[in-house]
C-alpha cells in the first residue's frame, strides 16, 4: 500500500469496505454498527472489527422503499438499502442500539430482511439519571454474555481495559486534528475532516490511529492547505457520512472549521474513564458522556418561565459557545436530514441559544441526495453575504 | 443622454421566468430598465438583454464600470463582474424604492421569498423554491385551466362576493378541486378569489416565520395581481406597499450592490476585481 496519510483517507473514503472484505479474507470477524451507541470496545475486545454502517448518497434508494413507510429518514433507507443489495455481505455480524426512534426500529427491520448470523440490539436509555446509567451498566453485561457466546471468549477487564486505552487514544488523535483547524486559515478542510472521519469508522481501530498519524503529520507540514476565507463556520445536525454538503458549503466561499455531528466531535471527543469495573465507565461515557439531542437532559424543573427557558438552552448548548470560542467560528451551519425530529426539534431552541450569544446560523434542510445542493448553495450563499 | 464621464453601474436579475436589468448612474437614477422573458434563449444569451439595455440607456458597454448579475441564472452571465443572491440584490433594490421598509415578500414564477432588512441590509431570509404552490406557477397552471390570461385574473377577483375554499395544498389537486367546483356551479370570480387567498395565505404563512415588521413590501410578478395583494394585506393585518414595477428589485439592487462594491474599493485603495469577458454569448454551454 504506497498510499499514506490524506491521499490514504480519500482512497478509503471512495471504497470503504475494502480493509473489511481483505481482514475477512484472513478470518478477522466484522461486526456492524449503527450510530455512535454500540459500545466499540468491547467488539473490539473480543477481537471483532467495528465497522459502521453507512449509506451511500449516489446509490438511489430502491429495495429499501418495499419496506419502509415514508416517515423514514433518508440515511436510514440508504443503510437498509445498501444492505438489501449485499453491500453489506461481508459483515460477520450487527450490534445496533436505540440511538433514535427510527434507528431502534431498525435493529429489528434489518434482522428480520437481512437474516445475520449474529445481531445484537442495546436499549440504550434516553435520560442521564443514576437510575438510567445503572440500568446502562446491567444491560452492557448482557452485550458482554452475548458476545462471549458468539465467540466462544472471555471478555477479561485485561482485554477490554486495553480496548478502552487503544479507542481512547484514538479520540486524542482526532482531538489532535481538530485543533490544526483552529489557525487561521485551517491547516485541514472540512471536507477533508470527513474523509478522515469516515476512514477511521472503516478501520480497525489501530490501524485508524496509524492512519492519523499519518494525517497529522502530513497536515502540519503541508502548504497546499485551504485558502482563508472570512466565514469560519461549524455545521451541527443530523449524520453526515458524506462530503457533499461540506464541500458545497466551503465552494461558496467559507471554510468549515468545527462540526458537532455523530460522525465527527460528538463522537470522537468523549473519552471513557477507566473504572474498577470497566463496564461502569463505558456505561458512563456512552450514555452521559455522549452529547446527542437523543438524550434527554432536563436541568430546570418547575415553572416554565423565560428565565428558566434561557438557563435551560445555556445548559444544554454552551458547549457550543465554548466551540465557537476555542475554534474562532463567526457563523453556524443547523443541518438536518428530512424527518430527522433528533434534529429538527432542536433547531428553535438552538437558535434561540445562538442568537443570544451573537453568533449568526442559518438552517438548512435536506434529503440526503446532490439533487438539492444548488438550493442549499443559494442559502448558504445568502447566509455568507449577510454575515459579511 | 448622461455625461460619458460619469460611472455607471448595471445589474442583471436572471430570474427563472424573467430576466431584467437596470443600469443606473453614479446618482443612482435609473438609466435602463429592460424586462424579458427568459426562455431557454436567455439562459445563455443574457448579453442580449444587456445590449437592449444599453441601447435604451444610449451607451457602450465599456462605460460600465461594474456588473452585478443575480437570480438563478446568475452563473450565466460571463459579463459580470460579481454574482450575489437575490435575497441580498432584492433587499437592497427593495430598500432603495421604500427605505422604509423591514420586511419584504417576494413572489416569483418559481420561487418565493420572505427578506428580514434593517438599514436596507438583509439581516435574515426564509425561502420556498420547492413547493410549485406557494408560487407564480400556481396561477400559471390554474389560469391555463381555465382558459384565462395571468393579467386577467386580478380584475376578475374583484367582482368576488363569496369566495370559495380551496382546500388542496397541491397545484395538481387544486386544479382537480376547482374543476370540481366549477361543475357544482361556482363563479369565476369566486374561485379566482379563492386561488388568491391560497397563494397569499402560503406566503405569509412562510413569512411568519420570520418576525414580520412594518413596513412590508411585496413584489415579484405576482405582485402585479391586485387580487393577490389584497389578499396577502388581510392575511398580514398590515398595509402592504407594492413598487410601480415590482418585477426589477432584484435587478435594481444588483446595480446599487455593484455601486457600493466599487465605492467600497475606491475608498480603501483596493483594486477592483473585474471580470475580463466581453458582452458575449456564454460559451460553456457549447
Amino acid at each position: 500500500m504506497t498510499e499514506a496519510g490524506l491521499s490514504r483517507a480519500r482512497e478509503i473514503y471512495q471504497d470503504r469496505s475494502r480493509r473489511a472484505r481483505e481482514l475477512r479474507a484472513e478470518g478477522k470477524k466484522v461486526i456492524g454498527y449503527l450510530d455512535i451507541f454500540p459500545v466499540l470496545e468491547m467488539l473490539t475486545a473480543m477481537d471483532l472489527y467495528p465497522y459502521r454502517l453507512l449509506g451511500d448518497i449516489n446509490e438511489p434508494v430502491t429495495k429499501a422503499d418495499a419496506c419502509l413507510p415514508p416517515v423514514v429518514c433518508p440515511f436510514l433507507r440508504s443503510v437498509l438499502d445498501l444492505g438489501l443489495k449485499g453491500r453489506y455481505d461481508f459483515l460477520d455480524g450487527v450490534a445496533m442500539a436505540h440511538g433514535c426512534e427510527v434507528g431502534e426500529k431498525m435493529a429489528h427491520i434489518w434482522q428480520i430482511y437481512l437474516n445475520p448470523t449474529y445481531a445484537y440490539y442495546l436499549d440504550t436509555p434516553h435520560t442521564t439519571h443514576e437510575a438510567a446509567l445503572k440500568h446502562h451498566t446491567e444491560l452492557l453485561r448482557g452485550f458482554q454474555s452475548s458476545l462471549e457466546s458468539f465467540t466462544g471468549e472471555k471478555l477479561s477487564a485485561e482485554r477490554l481495559e486495553k480496548a478502552i486505552k487503544l479507542h481512547n487514544k484514538q479520540r486524542a488523535l482526532v482531538l489532535e486534528l481538530y485543533n490544526l483547524r483552529k489557525p487561521d486559515p485551517p491547516l485541514i478542510s472540512g471536507a477533508e475532516t470527513l474523509q478522515v472521519m469516515v476512514s477511521l469508522m472503516s478501520l480497525p481501530a489501530a490501524e485508524g490511529n496509524e492512519l492519523l498519524e499519518q494525517v497529522i503529520n502530513e497536515v502540519k507540514q503541508r502548504k497546499d492547505g485551504p485558502a482563508k476565507q472570512p466565514a469560519r463556520l461549524l455545521v451541527w445536525g443530523s449524520v453526515m457520512d458524506n462530503a457533499a454538503l461540506v464541500e458545497m458549503i466551503e465552494s461558496t466561499g467559507a471554510n468549515v472549521v468545527m462540526d458537532d455531528t455523530s460522525t465527527g466531535s460528538r463522537a470522537y471527543f468523549p473519552t471513557v474513564e477507566i473504572t474498577a469495573d470497566p463496564l461502569e465507565g463505558l456505561a458512563e461515557r456512552y450514555l452521559a458522556g455522549l452529547n446527542s439531542p437523543r438524550t434527554f437532559r432536563e436541568t430546570v424543573l418547575g415553572e416554565s418561565n423565560r428565565k428558566d427557558y434561557m438557563t435551560d438552552l445555556e445548559n444544554r448548548f454552551a458547549y457550543l459557545r465554548d466551540y465557537a470560542a476555542e475554534w474562532n467560528v463567526n457563523g453556524v451551519i443547523l443541518q438536518a436530514l428530512r424527518y430527522c425530529d433528533i434534529h429538527g426539534y432542536e433547531v428553535p431552541g438552538i437558535k434561540d441559544y445562538l442568537d443570544s450569544i451573537g453568533l449568526p446560523c442559518i438552517y438548512l434542510e435536506h434529503d440526503y441526495s446532490r439533487a438539492v445542493l444548488e438550493q442549499l448553495r443559494t442559502r448558504v450563499q445568502a447566509f455568507l453575504e449577510i454575515i459579511g | 443622454m448622461k455625461p460619458e464621464a460619469l460611472p455607471y453601474f448595471a445589474g442583471i436579475d436572471l430570474g427563472s421566468t424573467m430576466t431584467k436589468v437596470v443600469i443606473i448612474d453614479e446618482a443612482g437614477n435609473i438609466c435602463a430598465r429592460v424586462e424579458s422573458h427568459t426562455g431557454a434563449e436567455h439562459r445563455h444569451l443574457a448579453n442580449r438583454v444587456m445590449e437592449q439595455a444599453l441601447k435604451q440607456a444610449d451607451l457602450l458597454f465599456d462605460k460600465i464600470t461594474y456588473v452585478v448579475a443575480t437570480g438563478y441564472g446568475r452563473i450565466n452571465v460571463p459579463f459580470a463582474d460579481r454574482q450575489m443572491t437575490e435575497l441580498t440584490c432584492h433587499a437592497r433594490g427593495v430598500a432603495n424604492l421604500f427605505p422604509s421598509v423591514r420586511t419584504a415578500l417576494d413572489i416569483g414564477g418559481q420561487d418565493a421569498k420572505g427578506l428580514k432588512i434593517k438599514d436596507g441590509k438583509l439581516v435574515d431570509f426564509v425561502m420556498n423554491d420547492k413547493c410549485a404552490a406557494g408560487t407564480g406557477r400556481f396561477l400559471e397552471v390554474i389560469a391555463d385551466t381555465l382558459g384565462l390570461r395571468l393579467e386577467e385574473l386580478g380584475e376578475i377577483s374583484a367582482k368576488s362576493k363569496n369566495r370559495v375554499k380551496i382546500s388542496n395544498t397541491c397545484t395538481v389537486f387544486a386544479q382537480q378541486e376547482i374543476t370540481l367546483r366549477l361543475s357544482e356551479g361556482a363563479l369565476l370570480e369566486d374561485i379566482i378569489a379563492g386561488l388568491h387567498e391560497a397563494i397569499a395565505s402560503r406566503a405569509v404563512g412562510m413569512l411568519r416565520r420570520l418576525k414580520i415588521e412594518a413596513d412590508v413590501v411585496f413584489t415579484g410578478g405576482v405582485a402585479l395581481n391586485a387580487g393577490v395583494v389584497r389578499a396577502v394585506k388581510e392575511n398580514l393585518g398590515l398595509e402592504v406597499l407594492v413598487p410601480e414595477d415590482p418585477l426589477i428589485s432584484g435587478a435594481l439592487g444588483a446595480a446599487f450592490l455593484g455601486r457600493e462594491l466599487v465605492r467600497k474599493a475606491l475608498a480603501e485603495g483596493k483594486p477592483l476585481q473585474r471580470s475580463k469577458r466581453r458582452l458575449s454569448e456564454a460559451t460553456f454551454f457549447k
